[in-house]
């Protein structure tokens, strides 16, 4: 530092401190990411940089400043919304439309059956079919999804990671049959499984036979599909799940170089897929934080990709998608969430994104409709036509804050992915379940910072609305979906030629006995109109299905709350309620249907279990008749029900009749929380629902609710 | 009583209404539980009860689940009673077994209970004796009661069951001299689990270091000798040598009364227990009502008495009342 430099600093921090009456030293704000964020960044704090280079422009290494030379000044941004629902019919219809209104790439949403490998017909998926997404069942299904779409023109991006094999196969087939050769196609596909593992829990088979099918795609694709981007390493469900940005951008580089590992193993030469490899991050609302966290996965995955020993610039350019942060929408006051999308939004663009997906406001209740669906696509054209964001490269260069941020965050990232290194990479560290409990505990402490009101979340825990604005939403049939689906699989079944589906099955089952590719024998038994659940099937006679054990965190809840009135309150009634009855208070936390974002429940269990209640948790993927056996067994006081998928309406009231089935005399009380249109709340409480409570519901409030519904059904039995 | 018939039926939302009875902290409660345990036990079943235990992190819930699964294709009806602990700082818990049994919990011919501790010692919670003996009422094969944990105190869970095994994971044999020497030596079984993959030929070498470790232990003739088997929970390998194990040791038991004896040595142990129980309690309620200690103790203070004098004064009073 300069002397004149040095003067400045020491007037300017009179004057601060004079201003604030709060000494210098103690006016740093904490992120989740425990960074310091002080008042004042000067030129010092660029100086010692480790992993930035201010010398370095866009498109030159460590790629900081942007994967490309003239970024958005040549091209924007492409505007990839994801969407899908109800049948391929109905999604194919959204499609058009949104193309027609300056959407430029596609990106498909798959039903939970679809991603768990289970057909529509199955009884294991009653409530999930086109509920979240849409359902595909055969290669017809894909076709229509694509019809007057053509695929030689397309980009297309598809979430899918379980059923990776059927899905990918029926869009190969699918674009044969629309006269479009494979090595035409372009787009992404996810085919990120270790974050499954980790958060979202739409798996199916156990992880090491999961690594092999990823590298199966990597291998073929490489070969015989040079336009595809073999996988989309997604940190976005890790912040879903309540991740902070360090462990996103940490898990994420980590699982990436997972993948160059599996690929690896399959001989490959790095440089010939790593140009490939596609990224996939959540932008949040905390604006600068999100910037840097994009600028400083680039100069890591350089920096990791050079030491792999590639050649090849672009197998060391990070490229991604982003979107928005569905977890930071609030069903409260809802169009707020217009306007924090737009700030994410902002994040991303300045970031430096290739792609982005803008939520629609009323995404925390349902799915969106064709009018919150055109406001999310709005934001982003009117970023690009009249805001000029566009005209310079990577604008926040150079800024003190902006780039001691981006080095604060590598360095804090590259200490995580050196521990999953030292641990034996990341299959091994996602068997042994450490990165789900770090980002559970994470969760839990946002969760806590809402909840005790020292994280302000507009219209929900400060500056509430007075007047809830009503919202109209989608709203999916799913039983006339299901029975559209159910007849399409029998036609399809009756017309095909079964002698060849059987055959490639078979094939399919010894090349994986012989660990050969499977993604040629796939596409071979997709083309016979096998169905997906037929394929996913006759992987699992193999490999069998992975079911995840789960371990919990306790404690982190409790810890923001000492002292705090509200909870000592709900503590105290827990132990009157025990002194009275015996024992404590029993809840019973579940998920039902395929729906598998478990992050809500998970966060209400450890807390519940903070105040003092006894917490079963169910295993994932249940059926309303395993909810009701497991209730009635440990004989709880209630039950909590989950839901994130739609699938509420179908299941719930199937678990009250399960209920009164195994224990006509039944008391228990069951309440639902997740996201619940306000259009259902009705048809809930006719099934006997005691309480709702939507995102963002306070949990302490919560957990009084349900005691005092607990002690007032006892009551009012005796 | 009518929950008496109820439980013998095998209805599920009686017997687990039963099991919250015998595990409340309830006065009411407790002399209800008493009646209806004093008529269960004119009807005992035909149960044998298993206790399993091991360190943290060997998959205990996951060998159950698999060996669990193993014994109701053969159509034995199974009853768990899994104990977890209870936060010693808010009393809450987080009862996950049933993450970890997904397949047998499904079963109709299961009956699974998880049960928080409670801060009570010994890795059994109160009522857990109890809720065996209306599991043997209701009409199960098998009862396997999991603990929390390996401690000294667990030892109280072998007197609970006909059996008692220890399972463990491959490279424990070098802590063998670690874990506590009372549960080794009280442990029937030791099954060392994750037998699979690359951890195979360690878990062999952990096997024998086992066998060779329970040659010290040879009792005399007549009782059935410790066992150590391989399984492996993830491939369900190994499970018919444990069933065929566990009833080898029981019939062998059976022939040389040691079976009964154990039973009976439980069931002294169990008197004794529930004595001393309420014996306690009763001079706990004295010493409340009689309030003589701390005025004894500001005697002492003040130096107008001895300490040891006024103990045997204080007893003696308290035992007059």
């Amino acid at each position: 530092m300069t002397k004149k430099n040095s003067e400045n600093y020491t007037k300017w921090q009179k004057s601060f401190e004079r201003e604030t009456k709060v000494n210098l030293s103690e006016a740093s704000s904490d992120t989740d990411e425990g960074i310091k964020i002080k008042p004042v960044y000067t030129k010092a704090d660029i100086e010692n940089l480790s992993f930035v280079d201010n010398d370095s422009l866009p498109g030159q290494l460590p790629y900081t400043r942007g994967p490309k030379a003239s970024m958005y000044t040549n091209r924007p941004w492409t505007i990839r919304q994801y969407a899908g629902f109800s049948t391929a019919e109905e999604s194919n219809d959204f499609y058009k439309k949104n193309l027609k209104s300056g959407q430029k790439g596609l990106s498909v949403a798959f039903d939970l059956p679809t991603h768990r490998g289970y057909d529509s017909d199955d009884d294991l998926v009653m409530g999930d079919v086109g509920k979240a997404g849409v359902a595909i069942d055969t290669v017809e299904d894909m076709k229509i999804l694509f019809k007057d779409i053509p695929l030689d023109q397309m980009s297309v991006s598809m979430t899918m990671n379980g059923a990776v094999l059927p899905v990918l196969s029926s869009f190969v087939v699918a674009g044969e049959e629309q006269n479009v050769n494979k090595n035409l196609l372009s787009g992404t596909i996810q085919n990120d499984i270790l974050k499954e593992f980790m958060v979202r829990n739409t798996y199916i088979y156990p992880p090491d036979p999961s690594m092999k099918i990823v590298a199966d795609i990597i291998e073929f694709t490489s070969k015989e599909m040079p336009r595809f981007n073999s996988i989309s390493i997604s940190g976005y469900h890790m912040q879903e799940a309540g991740a902070d940005n360090v462990l996103e951008l940490a898990y994420t580089l980590a699982d990436g170089m997972e993948y160059v590992r599996a690929a690896l193993s399959k001989g490959l030469d790095i440089d010939d897929f790593a140009p490939r490899l596609s990224f996939f991050f959540a932008i949040g609302t905390d604006f600068f934080m999100e910037i840097a966290k994009l600028r400083a996965a680039r100069t890591l995955w350089y920096k990791i990709m050079r030491d792999f020993g590639a050649k090849n610039e672009k197998s060391m350019i990070l490229r991604t998608h982003c979107q928005t942060s569905g977890v930071s929408l609030t069903e409260k006051d809802p169009y707020n969430n217009i306007i924090r999308t737009s700030y994410e939004a902002l994040s991303a663009i300045l970031g430096g994104t290739q792609s982005l997906h803008t939520n629609s406001f009323d995404e925390a209740i349902a799915l969106p409709t064709d009018e919150s669906a055109r406001i999310a696509r709005n934001t982003q054209l009117i970023l690009q036509n009249e805001t000029g964001v566009t005209n310079t490269v990577d604008p926040l260069a150079g800024s003190y804050f902006i780039e001691s941020l981006t080095d604060e965050l590598s360095k804090k990232a590259w200490e995580i992915i050196e521990e999953i290194e030292s641990l034996g990479g990341m299959t091994k560290a996602v068997k042994a379940g450490v990165p789900k409990l770090k980002i559970e505990e994470s969760a839990t402490k946002k969760q806590a910072k809402v909840d005790s009101g020292s994280r302000v979340v507009v219209g929900v825990n400060k500056f509430k609305n007075p007047k809830e604005p009503k919202v109209d939403v989608r709203v999916i049939d799913n039983n006339r979906v299901r029975d559209d689906q159910i007849k399409k699989i029998n036609d399809i079944k009756a017309s095909r030629d079964q002698k060849a589906v059987d055959e490639s099955l078979v094939k399919l089952v010894t090349a994986a006995k012989e660990d050969s590719n499977l993604l040629a024998c796939s596409i071979d038994a997709i083309k016979n109109r096998a169905t997906v659940g037929e394929v996913s099937k006759a992987l699992e006679q193999v490999y069998g299905r992975h079911f995840a054990t789960s371990l919990s965190v306790s404690g982190v809840y409790g810890k923001h709350f000492e002292g705090d009135e509200d909870f000592m309150n709900v503590a105290e009634k827990v132990n009157t309620f025990e002194e009275e009855n015996g024992r404590r208070p029993r809840v019973l936390i579940v998920k039902m249907g395929q729906d598998g974002h478990d992050r809500g429940a998970k966060i209400v269990a450890t807390s519940f279990a903070d105040m003092g209640f006894d917490v079963d948790m169910g295993p994932l993927f249940q059926s309303p008749r395993d909810v009701a056996k497991d209730a009635i067994e440990n004989d709880v006081h209630a039950i909590g029900v989950s839901t994130l998928a739609a699938g509420h309406k179908t299941l719930v009231p199937e678990l009250m009749k399960s209920l009164k089935e195994m224990d006509p005399k039944s008391k228990i009380v069951v309440f639902v929380g997740g996201v619940i249109p306000e259009q259902d709340y009705d048809f809930l409480y006719e099934n006997n629902i005691s309480a709702i409570f939507g995102p963002g519901s306070n949990i302490i409030e919560s957990a009084e609710t349900v005691i005092n519904l607990i002690s007032d059904k006892i009551h009012k039995d005796n | 009583m009518q929950l008496v018939e109820k439980i013998v039926k095998g209805e599920r939302a009686a017997i687990a209404k039963a099991i919250t009875l015998v595990e409340s902290s309830r006065e009411n409660d407790k002399k209800e539980s008493r009646k209806l345990i004093s008529e269960l036990l004119n009807k005992p079943g035909k149960s044998i009860r298993v206790g399993f235990s091991g360190p943290p992190g060997v998959g205990k819930s996951t060998f159950i689940e698999s060996f669990g699964r193993y014994l109701v294709e053969k159509n034995y009806k199974l009853g768990i009673l899994a104990i977890d602990p209870s936060s010693q700082i808010t009393g809450g818990s987080i009862l996950g077994d049933k993450t970890r049994m997904i397949e047998i919990s499904k079963n109709p011919n299961t009956f699974i209970r998880s049960t928080p501790s409670r801060g009570s010692l010994g890795g059994i919670s109160i009522g857990t004796r109890e809720a065996s003996i209306i599991l043997d009422a209701a009409g199960y094969d098998f009862i396997f009661i999991e603990t929390v944990g390996v401690g000294q105190s667990e030892i109280m869970a072998t007197n609970l069951v006909d059996i008692f095994s220890l399972i463990v994971g491959p490279g424990s044999g070098d802590e063998l001299q670690g874990i506590k020497k009372g549960i080794t030596e009280y442990a029937d079984i030791f099954i060392v689990n994750k037998n699979d993959g690359d951890l195979k030929s360690e878990a062999s070498r952990t096997a024998s270091d086992y066998k060779s470790a329970i040659s010290y232990y040879k009792k005399s003739n007549d009782t059935a000798d410790k066992e150590v088997l391989l399984v492996s929970a993830i491939e369900q390998s190994g499970m018919e040598n444990v069933i065929e194990t566990i009833q080898n040791i029981v019939s062998q038991n059976k022939k040389n009364k040691n079976f009964e004896e154990r039973r009976a040595k439980q069931f002294t142990y169990w008197i004794e227990e529930e004595v001393r129980e309420i014996i306690q309690f009763n001079i706990q309620r004295k010493i409340k009502a009689d309030g003589s200690i701390s005025q004894f103790s500001q005697k002492v203070m003040d130096g107008k008495i001895q300490m040891f004098d006024a103990i045997e004064a204080i007893t003696k009073n308290l035992q007059s009342k």
